[in-house]
């Protein structure tokens, strides 16, 4: 089935088969390897993106589906080689180990700050709790959001401490 | 990838029911995915046919009549219910367990139709929609019929739902409207997690009416208690309509130990 789907800004039309997964197509039929594929069940939020506004599990939509549709993916965060404030802040904080969590994870960062432009301590903690990180424990993400949005006191730099 | 299915995209109801009315029982039906497509990936279910309900007009309205009370479609994706200022003032039970639903993203897509069609013991939707009396409009080709939601589940993951039939909405009556509740819900984690054990209550002035969740075969709704009933009388009540398991997430012990705590708690918040 053909489709058309806007990512990053620029229009793709591809053949897609009609049980391709969204997450599959990023990856395999347009070649946007970025997204991760974790575990297949909506549990650790590796492969979110942003589809028509909205964060998704991209392995648990259809790539047809998505016809039509206007996607975000991490490969749209920077911008003639600078990183976006998100990312920027991710780098500066060690937000970011294996990295195998940090596209799915800023995506949801990106769409959580659209909504919620200065979130709480709580708020980061809640809207992140569909994305799984093994390596950090957290503490460096809630600092690196809690900083691209101006808000990180010293009090809350404990992160910093096991760097 | 999948594993291999045509995908059907409907754009008229008479062209759905007709396509259910032949190829039904091979065919999986869906909205959000968010259950359908695990299922397929952990070889659960292989239909031939899946169909995207979001492609047929007039099943993503969330309105409420003050006669009628509140229809849900099956198109309506929980995040939409959690964020709906008249669910949130009427219906503060549902928003309250919308929010316990998995997390951002799968609210983003999964429905509450969705949660209930899908009939698990421990689905967030199930316990609150049973207080408040919510009704399920089924149809087919054939017509269209609505069953009460008590009635709908029948067992593990089974509803009294044909292969031909879809639920077109939820309907939930102003009964039980803007009366105090709250959904109690235990999970291993703090983050997003299967429930373990929930417990929903709401209390009118002549009436307290109690659901769990995750703690019997299907949701369990309890026989109506009067506003002056103990939670003692409610616990009691409690026992003999559960029959909880074992299971990887917890003992049947402390899950029948926990309906009572959290009947506990409810009652004291609804008294307060």
């Amino acid at each position: 089935m053909k489709i058309t789907v806007t990512i990053n800004g620029q229009k793709y039309q591809r053949d897609v088969q009609e049980s391709q997964t969204l997450l599959g197509f990023l990856r395999a039929d347009v070649g946007l390897t970025g997204t991760k594929g974790g575990c297949g069940a909506g549990e650790c939020g590796a492969c979110t993106v942003i589809m028509n506004g909205e964060a998704v599990n991209s392995c648990l939509v259809l790539a047809v589906e998505a016809d039509g549709a206007t996607l975000q993916t991490i490969e749209g965060e920077t911008v003639k080689g600078k990183l976006s404030p998100v990312q920027d802040a991710f780098a500066r904080h060690h937000a970011v180990q294996c990295g195998f969590c940090t596209p799915g994870m800023i995506m949801t960062v990106k769409d959580l700050l659209a909504r919620n432009p200065k979130p709480s301590r709580d708020e980061v903690i809640h809207g992140i709790e569909g994305n799984f990180c093994r390596c950090t424990g957290y503490q460096q993400i809630i600092e690196a959001v809690l900083d691209a949005t101006g808000q990180l006191k010293e009090s809350d730099k404990e992160g910093l401490k096991y760097v | 990838m999948l594993h291999d299915f045509s995908y059907v995209a409907p754009t008229a109801v008479d062209e759905l029911f007709t396509f259910l009315a032949t190829h039904g029982t091979k065919t999986a039906v869906f909205s959000g995915g968010t259950d359908l497509f695990v299922n397929i990936r952990g070889g659960l279910s292989a239909p031939d046919y899946v169909v995207n309900l979001k492609s047929v007009p007039g099943l993503s309205d969330l309105s409420f009549d003050p006669k009628a009370g509140l229809s849900i479609g099956a198109c309506v994706p929980v995040t939409r219910v959690l964020n709906d200022p008249t669910v949130n003032k009427k219906y503060g039970v549902i928003a309250k367990a919308a929010g316990e639903l998995a997390t951002h993203q799968l609210r983003n897509r999964a429905t509450v139709v969705g949660n209930i069609v899908t009939a698990s013991p421990c689905g967030d939707m199930s316990s609150p929609l049973l207080c408040y009396d919510a009704q399920v409009e089924i149809a087919s080709a054939g017509g269209s019929r609505i069953v009460a939601l008590k009635e709908f589940i029948t067992g593990v993951k089974r509803t009294v739902l044909q292969p031909e039939e879809i639920v077109t909405r939820i309907i939930v009556p102003t009964t039980y409207a803007g009366t105090k509740g709250n959904y109690l819900k235990l999970k291993r984690i703090k983050g997003h997690d299967l429930g373990v054990v929930a417990v929903a209550m709401i209390a009118t002035s002549k009436v307290i009416r109690v659901a769990i969740s995750s703690a019997a075969p299907t949701p369990v709704l309890l026989p109506d208690f009067p506003a002056s009933a103990s939670a003692e009388t409610i616990k009691e009540s409690a026992r003999k309509a559960i029959s909880p398991i074992d299971d990887v997430r917890c003992t049947k012990e402390y899950r029948a130990f926990m309906v009572e705590e959290f009947i506990d708690r409810l009652h004291a918040e609804v008294k307060a």
